[in-house]
């Protein structure tokens, strides 16, 4: 039986930080996972990630997973993939399924980072080929190149189901409605804005009733809910799609953790049956640790840290560093996790109604309910200033763990401080040159480079971008507002590519400059789609 | 094949395999070799993958990642096999299956 001092189970982004930590302090480690490839969910995100840049911040998840894998290969990392952990017995004991044999494995410590599994809601049809869970429709588009389906409706407004709404309009899919069973929007206000304003309507307090069809999705019903989540009858809508999404929540994968006797919680915060473990995942048995979504739902930015934690705290349990040693570095690693911690979305508030910042300001109380910052509402946010020139106009509304536009703009016009959640304000201490590092650099897309009067009658906007074909100079179309709907005709002036924007082309229309503070979207008149 | 993304915004052009030839239930089918089976018969627009024993229920891809064993069909003569996480080879011959057989129920 071969042994290693730490085996990990899980490569994903808790697993393979962890692997990365314990083996610079040169424990002998082995990290185990089931998938083909490794990496776990990170190769299907393709957005930017929040936080600050020690968490990574407006780097997309695809990279992350490629800078993971090659700390690993450095740090001597060894990755058996095709290898399900089927056992985890006494004395650390790993069972391993390979191929069509079984191998018995010894450790001295053990990191569980198995991550988690998706939940999904029942309703007639739901087993019909075409109703598939968010991460199906995010690892056929993302990683195998293929299109989930044409017309999609998505259940499930938190961040998952945002997202992968946004990315399944980047490979051409339409998204016909996003419906949630809850009153309010679940993820971050920034995701549903930037699906809003592409024209998908939002649906809360709604949920399916049927999904149609003999052999495969055909329509869908959908109908109000009560506070009671009761159907209302009479709210029926209808729609024709041949695809139903769902994004409804994660549930960890702790099973490994159960079986191996270690003491478990049912911890619906945490998302479900969690170990009962310290806040570096030290679980009831000595030695064996839990890292990432198994030990409660939150991100990839956090499981990274949990998984460094628990690769730092292997290496002290078995002696290859001493106890100051492991404080300093767990002093550090704490701040990191803090700072995502922080902001209405925390753990802390999971559930909770927020209704000001914590500046004091209302709440945009449609963005909750339609997924968008209404009109009038906006004003009162600290970034939205008026200014003559080209100015950034910062639609970020929400208290979120994010800074990279504060460090974005080379003339420092955008402040947030010290404390990483505080609404970005602008402060103009140099002139705005309209460089458009800010827009770019937003990983919630919720930036605007606004020129509200050019002199001749017209305003300048010029919007983040990401997706094809891209429109040239000279394209004529609409702007669509905040809400998706059609506001003007537009012009598009220039279209800006960089390196530096990463992917995130910088558009920039034309409108009448009365339009200046509501046109948000750019659409070619000849891919407009009628809704 | 107008259900495969041929360029994508953010990450490019979508690297493939060498194009294979395998079959789906006896007919001719275009795939690239080392993709996931199901990947391949989604871009042909195969849907069903098999009925279950007891109902006859359509089953299709649910998700995607070789959990729910929802997408197991008959693969080379062998059954259960989750072509979700199975790479497409050249010539496999894939087949629905009902039940746990590649024979339509009324035939068994």
């Amino acid at each position: 039986m071969k042994r290693y001092d730490l085996i990990i189970v899980g490569a994903g982004p808790s697993g393979l930080s962890a692997a990365i930590e314990a083996a610079k302090k040169g424990l002998n480690v082995i990290v185990f996972d089931e998938n083909e490839k490794p990496g776990g969910q990170l190769f299907k995100q393709i957005h930017k990630f929040f936080g600050s840049k020690e968490h990574r911040a407006k780097v997309r998840g695809f990279v992350i997973g490629r800078q993971l894998l090659e700390e690993a290969a450095e740090a001597g990392v060894t990755v058996k993939l095709n290898a399900t952990v089927i056992g985890l017995y006494q004395d650390k004991e790993v069972v391993v399924k390979q191929g069509a044999g079984i191998k018995h494995y010894k450790a001295d410590s053990v990191v569980i980072a198995t991550g988690a599994a998706e939940n999904m809601v029942l309703f007639p049809g739901w087993t019909l080929p075409g109703v598939i869970g968010a991460g199906a429709a995010q690892t056929m588009m993302n990683l195998h190149g293929i299109l989930p389906g044409k017309k999609i409706l998505m259940l499930g407004s938190g961040n998952v189901g945002l997202v992968v709404s946004f990315q399944l309009m980047q490979c051409g899919c339409e998204v016909v409605a996003l419906v949630d069973a809850a009153p309010r929007v679940g993820g971050y206000g920034v995701h549903a804005s930037k699906v809003a304003r592409c024209g998908v309507p939002f649906y809360l307090s709604h949920t399916i009733v049927e999904a149609e069809g003999e052999e495969y999705v055909k329509g869908v019903t959908i109908a109000e809910v009560d506070d009671k989540f009761r159907f209302i009858p009479g709210t029926e809508k209808h729609f024709e799609v041949d695809t139903i999404c769902m994004a409804v929540g994660l549930s960890p994968m702790s099973q490994l953790l159960k079986m191996a006797g270690a003491e478990m919680t049912d911890d619906p915060r945490r998302g479900g049956q969690v170990p009962v473990c310290d806040k570096y995942g030290r679980t009831s048995i000595p030695g064996v640790f839990a890292a990432g979504d198994v030990s409660g739902i939150e991100e990839a930015s956090s499981a990274m840290i949990e998984g460094r934690m628990a690769g730092v705290i292997a290496a002290q349990f078995l002696g290859y560093i001493d106890k100051e040693e492991l404080d300093k570095e767990l002093a550090e690693l704490d701040k990191a996790l803090d700072g995502l911690r922080q902001g209405m979305f925390a753990p802390a508030n999971r559930g909770k109604l927020i209704e000001k910042t914590e500046e004091g300001i209302d709440i945009s109380s449609n963005l909750l309910k339609k997924g968008y910052v209404a009109d009038d509402e906006i004003d009162r946010f600290p970034g939205v200033t008026h200014k003559k020139g080209i100015h950034p106009v910062i639609e970020c509304t929400q208290n979120i763990p994010c800074n990279p536009c504060q460090d974005a703009c080379p003339k420092k016009c955008i402040s947030i401080g010290d404390n990483i959640t505080s609404l970005p304000i602008a402060v103009y201490e140099g002139d705005c040159i309209g460089c458009g590092m800010c827009v770019a650099s937003c990983s919630g897309q919720a930036i605007f480079l606004v020129d509200e009067d050019c002199g001749d009658g017209s305003a300048t906007i010029t919007i983040p971008y990401e997706f094809l074909p891209l429109p040239k100079e000279g394209t004529k179309g609409v702007a669509l507002g905040r809400n998706g709907h059609v506001v003007c005709e537009a012009e598009v002036v220039s279209v800006r590519s960089a390196t530096a924007f990463d992917k995130t082309h910088l558009l920039t229309m034309r409108v009448p400059k009365e339009y200046a503070m509501t046109a948000r979207f750019f659409k070619e008149a000849e891919r407009e789609v009628s809704r | 094949m107008a259900d495969r993304i041929e360029e994508h915004p953010i990450l490019g052009v979508v690297e493939k395999g060498r194009k294979v030839c395998f079959s789906f239930d006896g007919k001719e089918i275009e795939g690239y070799e080392g993709e996931p089976i199901a990947a391949a018969l989604k871009a042909a627009g195969v849907m069903v993958h098999r009925y279950t024993q007891k109902e006859h229920k359509p089953r299709g891809i649910f998700c995607a990642i070789g959990r729910c064993t929802d997408c197991v069909m008959i693969v080379d003569g062998v059954p259960n096999v989750r072509t979700c996480i199975t790479p497409l080879k050249e010539g496999m011959a894939v087949r629905t299956q009902y039940g746990v057989s590649d024979k339509a129920f009324e035939e068994q």
